[in-house]
């Protein structure tokens, strides 16, 4: 059973993907911020990261570069309100992007392929 | 491959070495030379470091531009035998020396870059003493400028190799010295690596070994000496997809098994704001007639290695006006891959076939600076981005070609 971290400020977004994506099958810890994440990341293991842009005292981007320099091929899904992000150019070191909606389709789809690529499917 | 060297100041070791590959450069030398010198010593001045002109027996005087250009810095010139030219061969003696200089780093710029800062040295190195293995280049690019890599080398190494680096041929890059190892002694070398294939090969042969991979922002737009030249000047469109078709025969064992892609690391962010490349006159008319005359001369070849629903999507493609032409990424995915299939199995020469690609690449070409014509940069990119989901969604179509092959 692959296991996703879901980092978002807002906790409605925590219990809505938990439940969602507990209901594919996964096993979902979550985290309110960027606080402590890089070692969270290292106790916990998982095996992809879906990771709140703008969040109240942390910018997605900018974790997102702490991710990917130190967990190298570690899965990492942007996940945000708006599209704007794309015009800085920190996003593509994330494997897929996608935007905020109560339908999960989208992001179900983009984390299957995302675990499909690391072999952690 | 070697045949001269000057060494003027008997260096013996080096940390860090900054090479530029010549070839009758002597206007264009000074600068980047300059440049690297700064950026050596304004951040590595804790290292050793060397600037080699790694060069084709330029007659035009690079040498002595070369070396009579200031620097603090030491400097090497080496040169290929006068009848052996190409990019590759250059490169080639670069490594052989970085390895006896028993350097850590080496990192490569074109001698023809005009934009070049002290930055680009620091933001191309710096990850490879981080515990990168190879750093390939990331620009603020026009849209239509770097056409064969956005549309047949990043859409095509990305499907296959499961890696995305946007730039795989950008000529400035850096990579740690025990890659440069696998370099010297891979048995894939041959002379159109030894040429333009060089780049792709170099690139592919660091996905292939599992070396890190980071992708840097160097700042500045690339200004060179050929900007604005859409398809590479002939035979250096052979070499380069001829050298991505080779190595896709070579590592099968390993695209085989990748599905999806992954992204790199990213380095160099956070220098303010950025200039807006040089802009690109492009004729749209030329590059239809290039594409329709491609009929003409391999209209034969066409119909033998594609499939004929794929084939006569081209017809129908070849009678749009030039007001509504539009040619499907879908298509053009299946038909670089076909390619693929054609060039293993051989059922026409390899060098005619990568020959009939040019009218077809000018074709996708077109469609593309049609579709992005109101676009900025930025919504380019997103394009190319979704035309590599495209390819990548289609690699089945390969997968189940080249098992029949």
């Amino acid at each position: 059973m692959a296991k996703i971290l879901v980092v978002d400020d807002e906790e409605h977004i925590r219990l809505l993907y938990s439940e969602e994506l507990k209901e594919e099958g996964y096993d979902v810890i979550t985290a309110e911020g960027g606080h402590g994440l890089l070692e969270r990341i290292e106790q916990d293991s998982p095996d992809l990261v879906v990771l709140d842009i703008k969040m109240v005292d942390y910018d997605g981007l900018d974790l997102l570069q702490d991710i990917r320099n130190k967990f190298y091929d570690l899965p990492v899904i942007l996940s945000t309100a708006y599209d704007t992000f794309k015009e800085d150019m920190k996003s593509i070191a994330a494997d897929f992007y996608v935007v905020k909606s109560f339908d999960l389709t989208e992001l179900k789809k983009k984390i299957s392929m995302a675990l499909e690529a690391s072999g952690a499917s | 491959m070697l045949a001269y060297e000057e060494n003027p100041e008997q260096v013996e070791r080096a940390d860090l070495v900054v090479g530029l590959p010549t070839h009758n450069d002597a206007e264009n030398i000074a600068h980047p030379t300059t440049e690297a010198a700064k950026g050596l010593l304004d951040y590595f001045g804790d290292k050793n470091s060397v600037i080699i002109n790694c060069d084709n027996h330029s007659e035009d005087g690079t040498k002595e531009a070369f070396l009579q250009t200031p620097s603090e810095i030491p400097k090497i010139y080496l040169s290929t035998p006068p009848e052996t030219t190409g990019r590759g061969y250059n490169l080639r003696n670069l490594i052989e020396k970085a390895i006896q200089l028993q350097s850590q780093a080496v990192i490569v710029v074109d001698a023809d870059l005009q934009s070049i800062t002290s930055h680009w040295i620091k933001n191309l190195g710096e990850p490879i003493f981080a515990g990168f293995g190879f750093v390939a280049p990331l620009y603020v690019r026009h849209k239509y400028e770097g056409a064969v890599a956005n549309s047949i080398i990043y859409p095509l190494t990305r499907a296959l190799y499961g890696r995305r680096v946007r730039q795989p041929i950008g000529g400035d890059f850096a990579f740690a010295t025990n890659l440069a190892e696998t370099y010297l002694h891979h048995p894939s070398w041959n002379d159109r690596v030894g040429q333009f294939g060089v780049d792709i090969w170099m690139t592919t042969l660091a996905i292939y070994e599992g070396i890190p991979i980071c992708q840097s922002f160097v700042g500045r737009p690339k200004i060179y000496r050929d900007n604005g030249q859409i398809v590479p000047s002939d035979p250096a469109f052979s070499q380069i997809v001829g050298t991505l078709l080779d190595l896709v025969i070579l590592f099968q064992d390993l695209w085989g098994r990748v599905k999806w892609s992954k992204p790199t690391a990213i380095y160099g962010f956070g220098m303010g704001e950025v200039e807006p490349p040089e802009p690109i006159e492009v004729s749209q008319t030329e590059l239809h007639e290039g594409f329709v005359q491609g009929f003409e001369k391999h209209q034969q070849l066409w119909e033998s290695v594609l499939e004929n629903n794929i084939y006569n999507k081209l017809g129908e493609i070849r009678e749009l006006p030039l007001a509504h032409f539009s040619f499907p990424s879908e298509i053009w995915a299946r038909i670089l891959y076909s390619y693929c299939v054609a060039y293993k199995s051989e059922v026409v020469d390899r060098e005619p076939l990568l020959h009939s690609l040019v009218p077809l690449f000018l074709g996708k070409n077109l469609s593309f600076v049609k579709k992005t014509e109101r676009m900025s940069i930025q919504q380019a990119e997103e394009y190319i981005e979704n035309e590599c989901m495209i390819f990548e969604e289609a690699k089945p179509y390969l997968l189940n070609k080249w098992g029949g092959v």
